[in-house]
């Protein structure tokens, strides 16, 4: 369970009181957002805020469990009373009593007798592209500091103008790859997607490797090198680039083409290469797809979330040197700090308490990030943990 | 002729002839006298003894051929030399055995070019041997073509002489196999000191051989070793693309489509080739945007191809080759290891954004259960999982490059498809689920040599560039269904070798013959990113492995100039695509190749040699319709045409040169005996009249057709008598199809007004014996009185029991002896140049009369693709204004829905139940006399 670490960090001593809960039941992860109010709504707004009367201070909170240990999730869920719903009557429009949490991600449907069950509560089913794109429009509009680029290692901050936020293109890479051309709020089409996702880099490396997880395999792939796999453009020319056609030597013409090797077995492999390449395929292609999408749409801006990617900087940068190698340097990749929450961020935004989003969205001044959190040195890479954006300073409106 | 309708009695030329037949007694009598008999076009025999004995000496008779009246599209047609004495024909002492063709003696045939395309995992040869023609000496040939204008200088005009380009393959673990071959065949000597093509060679043994992949830099070494030869290297991508561009203009059935099992042949106009996505899928991807000849650009490509798929699936499962991990995927199920959406949303559909709960959400994501090692799942589910998430990834690449470029096309080649139905049906369905089904994934049948004949290509010089989709006609060697299209055994040397090998597939029993069900439309169920509703047993793994026959480049052959939209044109009249209509056919062909062996071996003197040969014919010929029966596009678009021209290629290429000649010749005998008769009676009629009873016997006598079960079996049980009434009384008008009155008021006028004749008729014979010498030559006479020149058009090749160009001059100057209007028009056409007639001495005097000449249509089959005739049929056409087309073959089978600029005018009788319902929703004996305007 990734239980985040928030709650403790925050050092607030103060109760804490939970308001919201909205779930992304996704094929591999379980993702949680929940805001829980401080203990006071006059506690002091960060200076940047625009205080708007009425409003609720507070911090949205972001959990991760595997799917498979739902029942972690659920007895988390349990345990810190999120069901309670503090300030924010979920139910306020809702006639009868039973409770319900917004819910999206296809385990939505899956598992809702199984939160009946176990929590009597029913998972309001949320669609799941409303969800990220909302979640990232959210993110987009309300967060400082939310987009970076990430290029040879070096992460770089995008401001982005909101009036000139759109369209641009949302590709998310969960299990799957969905790639969503987002044209304002709640205008969006998803135009393509691909099978080959993070579903697939942890499928094929788990049957490749002996790792027990995808954060082990992805930190695998760090000390990997995928030539030892692959064959680059050098082995078939003999070390000579084949510059008519602007490839480097180094350049992978097959994945996994030194595999075909008759001489060699899968033990024969350092899982680190396996992992690497494997690492390295997935991350080229999605960039490839995604950047010949956006090309299509005529998209400025390529924006990828999802779990696959966890902050994982050698997966930006694959990612971000495909998106550069095919668009000859015009287009550019960029990643969300929150890029895992979209789907749960979205369906948190979905509540109705009357149109939470339109509150939300009217704030529309950035939200910073708990500066304490976001320089979380205690960040483990192998536990998948964002870079400490476990929760967000916000406040929130009813109307 | 209403007269018929009412009266039993059959009226010719003002004759009335009744059933007795009194009247065509003295020609009949003629016929009990000497020979078998055979009658038509208003003559009348008679007499039972003649029929008991032609059904003696019809009862080895095979007759294949009601079936069959094949046009022939493609197979061969020795250019134009109806000249060449095939009996002396042989094959090539160097053939490998794919290839089918039969050299004939007179020709030199010198091996010119050899390529090589060295990839990782095969070795693909492409060589040409070509072939020159013999000086013409024919007479006939020579007076046709001073008549027609086509000096023996036009066809030196054609810069490069006929040939074959010979397409092997090797796997390059066995180079040793490739350097033999290429040894044995003295292909690296010929390309050096042969001819002035190969300026670029000296001929000090410094030879040198074009050649592209990888492997071009491998083994240079080697091959300067063992053949003493450099090799010069060829940019790969340059030969992908030229190799494309040639096959897409050359061949006309060479891109398919593919998908859900289905293949089908696309149409591409040449002018209209440009640009198109060349995707080759090797170990990596390359995409190319192709502008033109030699003008391309890799726009892009993937990483994860071929090498990704045989690497991952080598390090996933045990296979040992890249050809069991394809065969294992046939019986995969991807949803055991593939997460997908039904997965997810707990199989309902999430029908929002059009995914259905089979679509693969994420390949291999199941497999990150934690309950499960890698030995817990089947091979097979890995196969198919991971040749569905490269496929779709590269269709899908695909397809976002041709849109970003606007290319309405894509092709894809490279070893990676190698023919398999599943990969090119996940590609096919990749492309067409992201572009909506606006945009078709193609394949190639010659698509694993693209680079091999692109480094062909780049010899200069090689006189190909020119090249016409009409020049190239593409045959298939006797081995081709048993190799279906891999890499075939070692070079079979001579005749002899070849019978070997057939005798020695059937000792081993290996199964070639037995059909294998074709898999009903849809079955291979891969739903693209779905998946399937079969798991693919019903689908071969090498089901959609095509052949790759030897194309022959036939300088001489032209496009027919008459013809009203050659691009529109469609020589075949029925689709074969049909299931059940290929049944049909293959049921028809296969129980008439009894008889079709006991003839062939009869007309090579029932030697053991030749009961081996026809053995070994059998066998290869029943293969070959095993192979299409299981895969009726394995060697391109298959139509009744190209089925019918088999046989014949299969024939030849077992020796048979003319399994009819002595049929064929008894029957010209005894017709040419009856003949005089008719001509007086005919003579004796009016004008009117005898149109009609000309017509009439041209399609009476249609119905001794050899190829004809049904008549065939009429000739077995039935009396010649009895046919002939029969045939006759089928003739009662209206025929099914009937446009006589046109056609007659086209010929004679309405009231007084006389229309002008025709300058030039074109009458395309069929069958020998009583059809051309009873029905068409009385035919072509009525036009020469006219004062119409007439071409009589046959075959360059024998096929069944049709009359070939070689024999009419013979048959035309027997008939001559009787006859001073045939004798004056043979002379003027210079058929009649070796004076074999004396009587001559009086045709001085009428020497303006209008020409009789003989063109070779530049084809051995029963019937005709007017795409690719001969050059001198060409030119006879180009000033013809009325073309008759005789016999099922060339007027229904193929060319009944062609259009021409010129009048037309079809017959035939239908002796084919079946095609009868089909075509004309009528019967069996039904005739056809369609006559069509200039369109």
């Amino acid at each position: 369970m990734e239980h985040n670490r928030e709650v403790e960090i925050d050092g607030n001593s103060n109760p804490i009181q939970i308001s919201r809960l909205a779930l992304d039941i996704g094929g591999s992860l379980i993702k949680l957002v929940y805001f829980s109010r401080n203990s006071g709504d006059d506690e002091d707004p960060p200076k940047d805020k625009v205080r708007v009367s009425n409003g609720v201070n507070g911090r949205l909170h972001f959990a991760k469990f595997e799917t498979a240990k739902i029942n972690d999730c659920l007895q988390f869920i349990s345990a810190n009373k999120l069901l309670l719903g503090g300030g924010f009557q979920h139910q306020e429009n809702c006639t009868n009593d039973r409770s319900f949490i917004k819910a999206t991600g296809g385990g939505a449907y899956k598992f809702s007798e199984l939160f009946k069950e176990k929590l009597g509560i029913s998972l309001e089913k949320e669609d799941e592209m409303d969800c990220l794109v909302t979640g990232a429009n959210f993110l987009l509009k309300a967060v400082n500091q939310e987009a970076f680029t990430y290029l040879n290692g070096s992460k770089e901050f995008v401001q982005i103008d909101h009036n000139d936020l759109y369209p641009y293109l949302l590709v998310n890479i969960g299990s799957g790859v969905s790639m969503i051309k987002v044209d304002g709020d709640g205008k969006f089409e998803r135009v393509s997607g691909t099978s080959v996702g993070g579903g697939t880099f942890w499928g094929l490396g788990k049957l490749l490797t002996k790792c027990q997880s995808f954060d082990e395999l992805l930190e695998l792939s760090h000390r990997g090198d995928n030539r030892a796999i692959d064959t680059l453009v050098g082995d078939i020319y003999g070390g000579m680039d084949y510059s008519k056609i602007g490839l480097l030597s180094t350049t992978i013409a097959s994945s996994f083409g030194k595999a075909t090797s008759h001489n060699k077995d899968l033990e024969d492999y350092k899982p680190e290469d396996i992992s690497r390449s494997l690492l390295r395929m997935i991350s080229n292609n999605i960039g490839q797809i995604s950047y010949l999408n956006a090309l299509r749409f005529g998209l400025k801006r390529i924006i990828f979330g999802g779990f696959f990617i966890r902050s994982h900087s050698y997966t930006m940068d694959t990612i971000a040197v495909a998106v550069h190698f095919w668009s000859k340097g015009e287009a550019k990749a960029m990643f969300l700090r929150h890029e895992g929450f979209l789907g749960a961020l979205g369906a948190f935004m979905s509540y109705e308490t009357h149109s939470l989003d339109d509150l939300v969205v009217n704030q529309m001044m950035p939200l910073p990030v708990n500066a304490s959190l976001g320089m979380d040195t205690n960040y483990d890479p192998l536990k998948g943990d964002l870079n400490g954006t476990e929760s967000i300073q916000c406040s929130v409106y009813r109307a | 002729m209403a007269s018929l309708k009412e009266d039993p009695i059959l009226e010719i030329d003002g004759i009335i002839i009744k059933d007795e037949f009194e009247i065509g007694k003295p020609v009949i009598d003629k016929l009990r006298e000497d020979r078998p008999a055979l009658e038509t076009e208003g003559t009348v025999i008679k007499g039972e003894s003649v029929i008991d004995k032609v059904r003696e000496e019809g009862s080895g008779g095979q007759g294949e051929r009601d079936m069959v009246p094949p046009t022939s599209n493609s197979i061969h047609r020795s250019g134009s030399r109806p000249q060449l004495d095939l009996s002396k024909a042989a094959i090539e002492g160097n053939f490998e055995e794919r290839d089918p063709t039969i050299l004939l003696p007179n020709q030199s045939d010198d091996i010119s070019h050899l390529a090589l395309d060295i990839g990782g995992s095969l070795i693909k040869l492409v060589y040409f041997s070509r072939h020159q023609d013999r000086p013409t000496n024919d007479k006939r040939k020579k007076t046709v073509k001073e008549r027609l204008g086509i000096s023996n200088g036009n066809r030196r005009s054609y810069p490069i002489l006929g040939g074959r380009l010979h397409f092997v393959k090797f796997e390059t673990s066995k180079i040793n196999e490739c350097l033999d071959f290429i040894s044995s065949k003295q292909l690296h000597r010929g390309g050096v000191d042969s001819h002035s093509w190969h300026s670029d060679t000296s001929s000090n043994g410094n030879a040198v051989i074009k050649a592209t992949g990888g492997g071009a830099y491998k083994y240079a070494d080697l091959f300067k070793e063992r053949l003493g030869v450099s090799l010069d290297k060829e940019d790969e991508m340059d030969c992908l693309v030229a190799g494309a561009n040639f096959l897409l203009k050359a061949i006309r059935h060479e891109a398919f489509t593919h998908m859900e099992g289905q293949k089908e042949f696309v149409q591409i106009d040449q002018n209209d080739l440009f640009p198109y996505l060349l995707v080759n899928i090797g170990s990596g991807v390359s995409m190319i945007k192709v502008d033109g000849d030699g003008k391309f650009e890799r726009v892009s490509g993937t990483n994860v191809g071929g090498g990704t798929y045989w690497g991952l699936g080598r390090l996933l499962t045990e296979c040992k080759s890249f050809d069991e991990l394809l065969e294992l995927s046939q019986k995969g199920d991807n949803s055991t290891i593939d997460m997908l959406v039904g997965d997810i949303y707990g199989s309902m559909d999430y029908n929002k954004i059009g995914l259905s709960a089979s679509t693969i959400a994420s390949s291999f994501g199941k497999a990150i259960s934690e309950k499960k090692e890698l030995t817990s799942y089947k091979p097979e589910d890995i196969s198919l999982s991971l040749l569905r998430m490269i496929s779709y990834n590269i269709g899908q690449i695909s397809y976002l490059n041709a849109l970003r470029f606007g290319l309405k096309r894509i092709f894809f080649g490279g070893f990676f498809i190698r023919g398999h139905a599943y990969t090119m049906d996940a590609i096919s369905f990749a492309v067409h689920f992201w572009s909506k089904g606006e945009a078709q994934a193609m394949f190639l049948r010659h698509e694993g040599y693209l680079g091999a004949l692109g480094a062909f290509m780049s010899y200069e010089k090689h006189g190909l560039d020119d090249l016409m989709v009409h020049q190239l006609v593409e045959r298939f060697p006797m081995g081709a269904p048993y190799t279906g299209g891999k890499i075939h055994g070692p070079p079979l040397g001579d005749l002899n070798e070849k019978i070997s090998w057939m005798e020695k597939f059937v000792q081993k029993g290996t199964e070639i013959t037995a059909p294998v069900p074709m898999a009903s439309s849809g079955t291979t169920g891969l739903g693209g990113f779905e998946v399937p509703s079969s798991k693919g047993g019903t689908l071969r793994a090498d089901a959609s492995a095509l052949n790759v026959g030897v194309l022959h480049l036939e300088p001489t052959l032209e496009v027919f100039p008459q013809l009203a939209d050659p691009k529109m044109y469609e020589p075949n009249t029925i689709d074969l695509a049909n299931h059940s209509e290929l049944e049909y056919w293959f049921t028809v062909l296969s129980d008439h190749l009894p008889d079709l062996v006991d003839k062939a071996v009869a007309s090579e003197g029932g030697t053991d040699d030749s009961k081996r040969r026809g053995d070994a014919f059998a066998r290869a010929f029943s293969a070959h319709l095993a192979r299409l029966m299981e895969e009726p596009a394995a060697y391109g678009k298959l139509g009744l045409a190209n089925l019918l021209e088999l046989r014949e290629e299969c024939l030849r290429e077992f020796q048979f040169v003319d399994a009819y000649r002595s049929i064929k010749q008894r029957e010209n005998e005894a017709s040419l005996a009856v003949l005089p008769d008719l001509l007086v009676e005919l003579d004796s009629m009016t004008e009117e009249t005898r149109l009609l009873t000309l017509i009439e016997g041209v399609l009476a006598a249609n119905i001794f057709d050899w190829g004809s079960r049904a008549c065939v079996e009429l000739y077995h049980k039935g009396t010649i008598i009895e046919i002939y009434r029969m045939s006759r009384n089928k003739m009662q008008r209206p025929w099914r199809v009937d446009d006589f009155d046109a056609f007659k008021e086209r010929m004679l006028g309405s009231g007084d007004k006389k229309p002008c004749p025709h300058k030039r008729a074109l009458l395309f014979v069929d069958n020998s014996g009583a059809d051309v010498i009873l029905g068409m030559l009385p035919l072509a006479r009525e036009f020469l009185r006219h004062g119409t020149e007439v071409v009589l058009v046959a075959n360059s090749l024998p096929a069944l029991n049709d009359v070939t160009a070689m024999e009419l001059p013979d048959i035309v100057a027997e008939a001559a002896k009787h006859c001073d209007i045939l004798r004056r028009a043979a002379e003027a056409g210079g058929l009649l140049v070796d004076a074999m007639i004396n009587t001559s001495d009086v045709s001085k005097d009428n020497s303006s009369s209008v020409p009789l000449m003989v063109v070779e249509n530049g084809c051995g089959s029963p019937c005709i693709d007017l795409r690719q005739v001969s050059s001198e049929l060409a030119a006879a056409a180009k000033d013809a204004d009325l073309i008759v087309l005789e016999g099922m073959g060339r007027a229904l089978h193929t060319n009944f829905n062609a259009r021409f600029k010129c009048e037309a005018l079809k017959l035939a009788m239908v002796k084919n139940q079946r095609l009868a319902e089909k075509l004309i929703k009528g019967n069996i004996y039904d005739s056809v006399c369609r006559y069509e305007p200039a369109s």
